[in-house]
């Protein structure tokens, strides 16, 4: 009701006396909006845009987080307890037989020479040597040439097993011989090739075999 | 103390004497004399004699022969046949010839007991050969190893498992070969005849040689000092003049306590591989022949060892540590005594 007082026109008596000119209604509207609008301006340094522009702003200070989801794809290795529990170097008897494991030597064949680039009898020992003591020996035919210990001399097989300071060979009788690296010179034989390795300097485990480097000494004694 | 470790590792020579009769019946010459297997030269001295008697030459050369292959490879000594028809009977004696103890492979062939097989190996060839074996002296730095096979052993019949590891060890790993001199009791050429037929052999005949000695000083034989009285032996098998005259500097070598003087002597000798029951017989005969001798006669009789041989005294092994050799000298007198003297320069061994 009030309202309806407020938005009536102003009486034309009154008008002369005021001095105000009556505005029609759109009119009237339209005004009112603008007035308003005019009044309520917020202060300038409240105004977010002008806050804004031409000043550097500082966000929170926090470590940048890495992405975890990534590292826990990778998984953990097991540490020797856990290998030696879920005997994962462990062969089984029923696979140990010779026969399964001539392909291995086949492929360990083809894999030296290609390492060697062919082995013809005109390539130079030397070449040779240095290839394969870095090469993988898993899968040649070892022969213990010389030994302190004297049951160890003449056993022969393929390797199956490298690790720090045994191998582990299986015989044509199909018998699976562990044999210390230390104080013995085994013969690795490859076509006419012979080469010699001794025991003692050949504490390695492979995968650090490949990064090594050796020494030259002029003979080795056991 | 250190002084006492180096006074450990010199030379050790003993010497074992014995003043005994052959009447006597704990006297045990012929078991001692069967202990040295392998004798390279017997010198028998006899005085008053210009000539030797003939009976005792032909002693001398009716020895037995030995006989010597030029390259043997060891592993033709595990041939069945030669071992049904010569080993396993006993008494076969073979050595390896020609090779330095010191510096060489050495191998011994036994008649019996424990050891039949003896090698002495360099460090290489026992590390190449991989037979058990072990270090000749018990101290760490040891160069030289010393591998014993017992031929009859049950596991060495042929087809056993360590017949046929001693075999490929001989064949494939190291293939010792050796001249080898190889002699046998009492068979002779006939029982090796299956070795003989395959390898590059000669029958050599022991070397037999006599001299005759004049004005021969002697000791007093029954009492003086062994060393004294091996001296004079040796002196007088060496041809050593033992006057001692002022004009003679190669040597002042006399003979201590001379007793009196021989007018005629003679020294036979023979070399070669001789085997221990020819020995012996020679002993008998000797004996025979001082029973017709005068009461103040003597005989004597000086047999030495192989120096290269692996093998000492009874069965006990030789090391490069030892620089002399093995012999006995054997003292007779007409009443059935004798002196017998048995020296061994082994580090670990003892005459029995």
């Amino acid at each position: 009701m009030e309202e309806a007082q407020v938005y009536t026109k102003v009486p034309r008596d009154l008008v002369r006396h005021l001095g105000v000119e009556p505005h029609n209604i759109p009119k009237a509207a339209k005004f009112t909006e603008a007035h308003l609008k005019q009044c309520t301006q917020q202060p300038s340094r409240l105004d977010v845009k002008s806050m804004l522009t031409h000043k550097a702003v500082l966000l929170g200070y926090s470590q940048p987080k890495r992405d975890t989801t990534r590292n826990r794809k990778k998984a953990k290795g097991l540490n020797a307890r856990q290998k030696r529990m879920m005997k994962v170097f462990h062969i089984k008897p029923d696979h140990q037989r010779y026969e399964l494991f001539l392909p291995l030597h086949q492929l360990w064949r083809q894999y030296v020479l290609d390492l060697c680039g062919g082995l013809k009898p005109t390539a130079n020992p030397q070449i040779v040597q240095q290839k394969l003591l870095k090469a993988d020996l898993h899968g040649a035919i070892i022969t213990v040439v010389r030994s302190k210990c004297p049951s160890y001399v003449g056993t022969t097989g393929i390797l199956m097993q490298e690790f720090k300071h045994v191998f582990k060979i299986i015989t044509k009788e199909d018998q699976v011989k562990v044999i210390p690296k230390r104080n013995s010179v085994f013969s690795v034989e490859m076509d006419s090739f012979v080469s010699h390795i001794y025991g003692n300097k050949m504490e390695f485990r492979a995968s650090e075999r490949s990064a090594k480097k050796f020494k030259v000494k002029g003979t080795i004694d056991l | 103390i250190k002084m006492c470790a180096d006074l450990s590792r010199t030379q050790r020579n003993l010497l074992v004497c014995e003043r005994s009769s052959f009447l006597d019946e704990k006297n045990r010459v012929s078991s001692q004399m069967e202990q040295l297997r392998f004798n390279y030269k017997v010198s028998v001295l006899l005085p008053e004699y210009d000539s030797a008697p003939s009976h005792l030459e032909s002693i001398l050369n009716s020895f037995s022969s030995f006989y010597l292959i030029k390259q043997l490879p060891l592993y033709e000594l595990l041939d069945k046949d030669f071992l049904q028809s010569a080993v396993y009977q006993g008494s076969v004696y073979g050595l390896s010839f020609r090779t330095r103890i010191d510096e060489d492979n050495c191998v011994a062939l036994m008649p019996n007991g424990k050891h039949h097989l003896v090698f002495s190996l360099d460090k290489d060839a026992f590390e190449t050969l991989g037979l058990e074996g072990r270090p000749s002296r018990s101290n760490r730095t040891s160069s030289r190893y010393e591998v014993t096979v017992d031929l009859r052993d049950g596991s060495m019949a042929p087809g056993g498992r360590s017949y046929l590891r001693l075999r490929r060890a001989l064949m494939s790993h190291l293939k010792l070969q050796m001249d080898f001199l190889i002699s046998h009791h009492p068979g002779g050429g006939a029982s090796l005849r299956p070795l003989l037929s395959r390898c590059d052999w000669l029958e050599r005949r022991p070397e037999v040689s006599r001299r005759g000695l004049s004005r021969l000083v002697r000791p007093a034989l029954r009492s003086c000092d062994p060393h004294d009285l091996l001296e004079w032996i040796g002196a007088v098998d060496a041809a050593v003049s033992l006057e001692n005259s002022s004009s003679d500097f190669l040597s002042t070598l006399t003979c201590l306590e001379p007793e009196a003087t021989v007018s005629r002597a003679m020294s036979m000798s023979a070399c070669g591989l001789l085997l221990p029951q020819d020995l012996q017989h020679l002993v008998e005969e000797l004996r025979c022949y001082l029973q017709q001798a005068q009461t103040d006669s003597w005989a004597s009789v000086t047999v030495h060892g192989f120096t290269d041989s692996p093998v000492s005294w009874g069965d006990g092994g030789r090391d490069i540590l030892t620089g002399g050799h093995d012999l006995y000298n054997l003292l007779m007198f007409p009443d059935h005594t004798y002196r017998l003297h048995l020296a061994t320069g082994a580090q670990k061994t003892c005459p029995p």
